[in-house]
């Protein structure tokens, strides 16, 4: 088994997500033909229990849904039934977190099982958790149902789990959506729109309250189930590559290709397959990195040019401005002005 | 596309296949076939075309009518028409002799069939009034079926921020009631989405039994709703919220699964409108107060 999941790969339980997708759309009359159209899934296999599916399945099947459900909550109300939803062995394990920062951690684990669309970093400075979101595998058009999927599941989640609503401050990168009544119902009203990046902030202290229901044995238990039985892939394609960027900022293509074992043209072509290039993942990377140095810990030119391993500063400012458009002066400026009005 | 009514409409099906089969057999009974060259094609797309489109008509009468006294006449109207354009097409390849009784009575049943269509049109007109008056509550002076929500048939939130613009025009004290199920997560965890959905709908039954003929209830996102009371000053929308609470504490809905009661309770938050006032911002006060009164309780 290959160490990291590309679109293509049949690993993940059909019986989690595509279920409750299916059952979903049912409940809002979607017929069930009309709604598996092109996805190759079939609703026989699926009762089975048995099959698996791979992530561009349940892409097509989500821009399906997305198309013929009616009303526009369909991502928020499939997050809020991820978890604990059917797929036991993942959500078992998930149950039994001491804390919320262990329930992070344990996520990680199963997350190809449950989720396998997104990418989470988890930083902190000063009082706060910064919670960066990345597209896992290639969601091309359905990264915002995916995304809006995520954050409903992650605060459905969380008050689960603690017992408790978290106050999460979502920072999202497109604009305003006119269906902004589902964002303010199933995430709360801290929301604010067409930031720099995609991110999900909230204060570190949270991460150390008790889960109530937790138990030591129950978690060891449902670990060692987990070793046993799971041959399933942790990580998703581009997010192994994005790892590679992030461990060593000078890192190419030909040293990636080596390090998964493949040729270089394939690890070319299966980047296009993906929706992206290695050049398009790189500045993506370094964006995302220079833009929370910038704005969420507050550094100058040189302090971000050093850590990012820039030999002079106006090399870092044309590299900046490659990324993001704006000079990191004119970024800092505006960064401002959404935080005095939001 | 739904066909759900389809089933429903067999003899009036049947009644309309057996019309247009006897004009077949009447005109193949009564002359003979012409010959290629006798045939002129183009009369044949006019008048086939009018044949074909009436039993478009008919389909659709047929998958979005329930039966009942308005659709037998639109069907029987809309039949006696079918019956003279098939004949009239069918003349087009059978060739009856001069003067015969068939041409000349071919065209009789069509008027008939006008003026019973027109007749249930008016009857239509009058059962529309029916609808109209049942829909008050649901509905405010515009109708957009795209904009009515899915699970309790109330409009949505698109339908409720187009109105609210109208009436902060047009109100003078204008108020906005915002209502929300307590701990309705709960209960879809334990009870499934579709016991959700469903205690969703008959809330917003009840809630519109509580609300005055003027009034309209909206389903805003969620569990959560909207109800506009136009004209209606501060201590009169305080009532009426308290009363709409009231009745939804004694509600006993009962699960499907073993008839288990659940209660529940709501919570509220009410804005008067002052002439100022624009949608966005009156809403974003709706929902802080709603979060407000939700964490002091």
């Amino acid at each position: 088994m290959k160490a990291y999941a590309a679109l293509d790969d049949k690993y993940f339980p059909a019986q989690q997500i595509a279920a409750s997708l299916i059952d979903l759309a049912a409940n809002r009359g979607v017929d069930r033909n009309k709604l598996l159209r092109g996805t190759c899934i079939f609703y026989e296999d699926m009762r089975e229990g048995t099959s698996l599916l791979c992530a561009s399945q349940m892409l097509r099947l989500m821009a399906n849904a997305r198309q013929l459900m009616p009303g526009n909550d369909a991502a928020f109300q499939l997050g809020r039934r991820l978890f604990p939803g059917h797929y036991s062995q993942a959500s078992n394990l998930l149950l039994q977190s001491q804390n919320l920062r262990d329930a992070f951690r344990l996520y990680s684990l199963v997350k190809m099982q449950l989720f396998p669309f997104v990418q989470t970093r988890l930083y902190r400075h000063e009082q706060c958790c910064f919670l960066l979101l990345d597209d896992a595998i290639g969601c091309g058009n359905e990264y915002q149902f995916v995304i809006e999927t995520y954050c409903a599941a992650l605060v459905s989640a969380c008050r689960l789990l603690l017992g408790q609503r978290i106050p999460f401050h979502f920072d999202f990168p497109f604009p305003r959506p006119r269906y902004i009544q589902e964002f303010e119902e199933n995430l709360g009203y801290r929301l604010r729109f067409s930031q720099p990046f995609l991110c999900i902030r909230f204060d570190q202290r949270y991460l150390h309250y008790a889960c109530p229901q937790a138990s030591q044995t129950l978690r060891w238990h449902a670990l060692r189930q987990l070793h046993r039985s799971s041959q399933a892939p942790r990580l998703g394609f581009l997010e192994v590559i994005r790892q590679h960027i992030i461990n060593d900022k000078n890192t190419n293509l030909q040293e990636i290709a080596a390090a998964l074992v493949i040729s270089p043209a394939t690890l070319k072509r299966r980047l296009k397959q993906h929706g992206t290039s290695f050049m398009q993942l790189q500045d993506e990377v370094h964006r995302q990195q220079a833009l929370y140095l910038l704005h969420v810990k507050g550094l100058n030119n040189e302090d971000i040019a050093a850590q990012m391993a820039f030999n002079d500063i106006p090399n870092f400012r044309r590299a900046f401005k490659r990324w993001t458009g704006s000079t990191p002066s004119q970024a800092r400026l505006s960064w401002k002005l959404i935080d005095f009005s939001g | 596309m739904n066909y759900s009514l389809l089933p429903l409409h067999r003899t009036r099906i049947c009644l309309v296949l057996c019309i247009a089969l006897a004009a077949i057999l009447l005109s193949l009974t009564q002359g003979q076939l012409k010959t290629w060259p006798e045939i002129s094609w183009l009369d044949i797309t006019g008048e086939g075309g009018v044949a074909v489109l009436t039993l478009v008509w008919l389909f659709f009468l047929f998958v979005s009518r329930p039966p009942g006294r308005v659709t037998d006449m639109l069907v029987v109207g809309l039949s006696c028409f079918m019956f003279s354009a098939l004949l009239d097409l069918l003349d087009e390849f059978i060739r009856q002799e001069n003067g015969h009784w068939l041409s000349v009575v071919e065209s009789i049943p069509a008027p008939f069939g006008m003026i019973m269509m027109t007749w249930a049109l008016y009857q239509w007109h009058q059962e529309q009034l029916t609808l109209n008056a049942q829909l008050r509550r649901r509905e405010a002076q515009s109708r957009q079926h795209h904009q009515v929500d899915w699970v309790t048939r109330l409009y949505d939130a698109d339908y409720l921020r187009a109105h609210l613009a109208k009436q902060l025009q047009v109100s003078h004290s204008l108020s906005v009631l915002m209502l929300d199920i307590d701990n309705f997560d709960q209960f879809n965890r334990r009870y499934g989405g579709q016991e959700g959905d469903r205690l969703l709908r008959e809330m917003s039954e009840l809630i519109l039994m509580n609300i005055r003929q003027s009034d309209l209830a909206c389903r805003y996102a969620g569990d959560r709703f909207i109800v506009l009371l136009p004209d209606t000053p501060r201590p009169a929308a305080i009532t009426l919220a308290a009363q709409i609470k009231e009745s939804i504490r004694h509600f006993a809905f009962k699960t499907r699964e073993n008839g288990e009661t659940v209660f529940h309770t709501l919570s509220s938050a009410l804005v008067s409108a002052v002439n100022t006032d624009q949608v966005e911002p009156l809403l974003q006060r709706l929902n802080r107060q709603l979060e407000l009164s939700r964490q002091g309780s």
